[in-house]
């Protein structure tokens, strides 16, 4: 890209972040609700990142009608093991071996290694020489063709993978409840906090939750933030407490006001109620989604694990996060539950 | 420190007859029981309900009833616990600035050291120390996983056993 284009987009955002602090609340909620953006999935670095390198040796072919024998003997005698995301053959060039793979104690050289072991093919190489390519699959088609100018790559689309981090990862309808849902969590802060712009919400750390129930696109229960009074009581884990009291448990007495549940019901056109007591009664947060202004602390992220909840929604990153910012739990594979978080609201 | 430990695996033993995870919690000052708890995940349905959690409201109710700050109590509070904090625990007693943890066996499952070092998110950390009657710690948990968590989902529960 070039670095003019580059400059004046980042102008414009400065720009836009402006005006969108100064926004008031009513329509930065608005704005949620109407955004044709959609939420998008936070995954491991893996998916991100550039793809590691390594350095391999090529043998540039003197004859093409050599390379099926080439490809064959060499599969047997110098197998590519663990680098099988690379295609053995690239026009005239074959793949050999990670240049690592040779003694660099006795400094021989790929030359001499072939004369010395596989000398039936040490006559069809007009050149060797050392490329570079990447050391692990690519994981998306992104770092597939990012790729593809080192070597050619055996590459596999994990469809879901691909659909999932798209813009587009949600059906219409329910990329806008998403985001009617997210609303939720704005309209709860500013009604207990007295937010009146996108500023004051950046300059607190207020947060709240929403949990619903997907298969009968119900919310469960609302939360708010209570930790200036008790310092577990965030919103995530009054969560939590308050599905438990769905289900005939629960441990703490606080809950969201009733005139603004009824107001919220009202403006947003949203049905409350749960499953529990149904021969489909949910296991913990079993299936439900969790929307949170902000996202949430390592405690709250880990007790949505024990939760079992299906997928978590936040539209601010905060400083200790579990999700994003300071680690990622989702990602750490020995967890015996794993969720799906999607930011990307505002 | 080992009396509090006893007191602790007391504490689990009566979790486990409750079919609860054993895990048992003493929250000391100056070496006397301030709080103490089991874990109470199935009787409350809420899976956050671990013994340390429990302790900690007993303590944050304690100081609002007797107008003390919860903050400067936390500093002076050391925590005995038959099972390493999970990453949710070990997050928590980060965040109210816990002097020390004496736990039993490792939790090779969710623990805040094991699985993941939540000691590296926080500026300020308590003093971790394990292996305090570990063996009998384990003992329960073991006893445990022998039986049946009866609330969770049957898939679940064959997948626990096998591990």
């Amino acid at each position: 890209m070039e670095p003019p284009v580059k400059r004046n987009r980042i102008d414009d955002s400065i720009n836009s972040i402006t005006i969108k602090n100064q926004t008031g609340i009513d329509n930065l909620i608005d704005s949620i609700i109407n955004s044709k953006n959609q939420p998008q999935i936070i995954l491991g670095d893996e998916y991100y990142q550039t793809l590691p390198l390594i350095k391999v040796f090529i043998g540039h072919v003197k004859q093409p009608k050599d390379i099926s024998k080439l490809f064959e003997i060499l599969n047997e005698k110098l197998p590519l093991k663990y680098l099988l995301h690379l295609k053995r053959v690239r026009k005239k060039d074959i793949l050999l071996s990670p240049v690592s793979f040779l003694n660099s104690d006795t400094q021989e050289s790929i030359q001499e290694y072939i004369e010395r072991n596989i000398p039936e093919i040490k006559d069809c190489f007009e050149y060797f020489r050392e490329a570079t390519v990447p050391l692990t699959p690519p994981l998306t088609r992104k770092q597939y063709m990012e790729n593809l100018r080192h070597w050619s790559l055996n590459f596999h689309p994990n469809h879901y993978i691909e659909t999932i981090m798209s813009d587009q990862p949600f059906k219409q309808s329910e990329a806008r409840n998403h985001r009617i849902y997210m609303a939720l969590t704005f309209e709860i802060v500013k009604w207990y906090f007295n937010i009146k712009s996108y500023e004051d919400i950046l300059q607190s750390d207020f947060n709240a939750a929403v949990v619903v129930d997907p298969t009968i696109n119900s919310v469960v229960t609302l939360a708010v933030d209570n930790r200036h009074e008790h310092p577990l009581q965030h919103p995530a884990m009054l969560a939590i407490d308050n599905v438990a009291k769905t289900q005939g448990g629960g441990a703490w007495k606080i809950d969201i006001d009733d005139t603004l549940k009824e107001d919220l019901k009202e403006k947003f056109k949203i049905q409350y109620g749960t499953r529990s007591g149904t021969a489909e009664s949910p296991y913990l947060c079993t299936g439900y989604y969790v929307y949170l202004l902000r996202e949430p602390c390592i405690m709250c992220s880990m007790g949505l694990v024990h939760a079992r909840a299906k997928k978590i929604f936040f539209s601010l990153d905060t400083p200790l996060g579990g999700l994003k910012s300071k680690t990622k739990l989702q990602c750490i594979e020995s967890l015996n539950h794993r969720f799906e978080v999607f930011t990307g609201f505002l | 420190m080992v009396d509090h430990m006893r007191r602790c695996l007391e504490l689990a033993a009566e979790a486990l007859a409750l079919k609860e995870v054993p895990v048992g919690c003493v929250f000391t000052v100056n070496g006397q029981i301030i709080a103490e708890s089991k874990n109470s995940v199935n009787a409350t349905h809420n899976p956050t309900r671990h013994a340390e959690i429990n302790c900690i409201d007993q303590i944050l109710e304690y100081c609002r009833l007797n107008n003390i700050d919860y903050k400067l109590y936390f500093k002076n509070v050391i925590v005995y616990v038959t099972v390493e904090p999970c990453i949710m625990c070990a997050a928590a007693l980060n965040n109210l600035n816990i002097r020390e943890v004496v736990y039993g066996c490792p939790n090779d499952r969710f623990g805040g050291n094991t699985v993941l070092d939540v000691s590296n998110f926080y500026e300020q950390n308590y003093i971790l120390n394990g292996n305090l009657l570990a063996d009998e710690a384990m003992m329960l948990l073991k006893e445990f996983y022998k039986g049946i968590n009866p609330n969770a989902p049957e898939s679940k529960v064959k997948k626990d056993k096998k591990v």
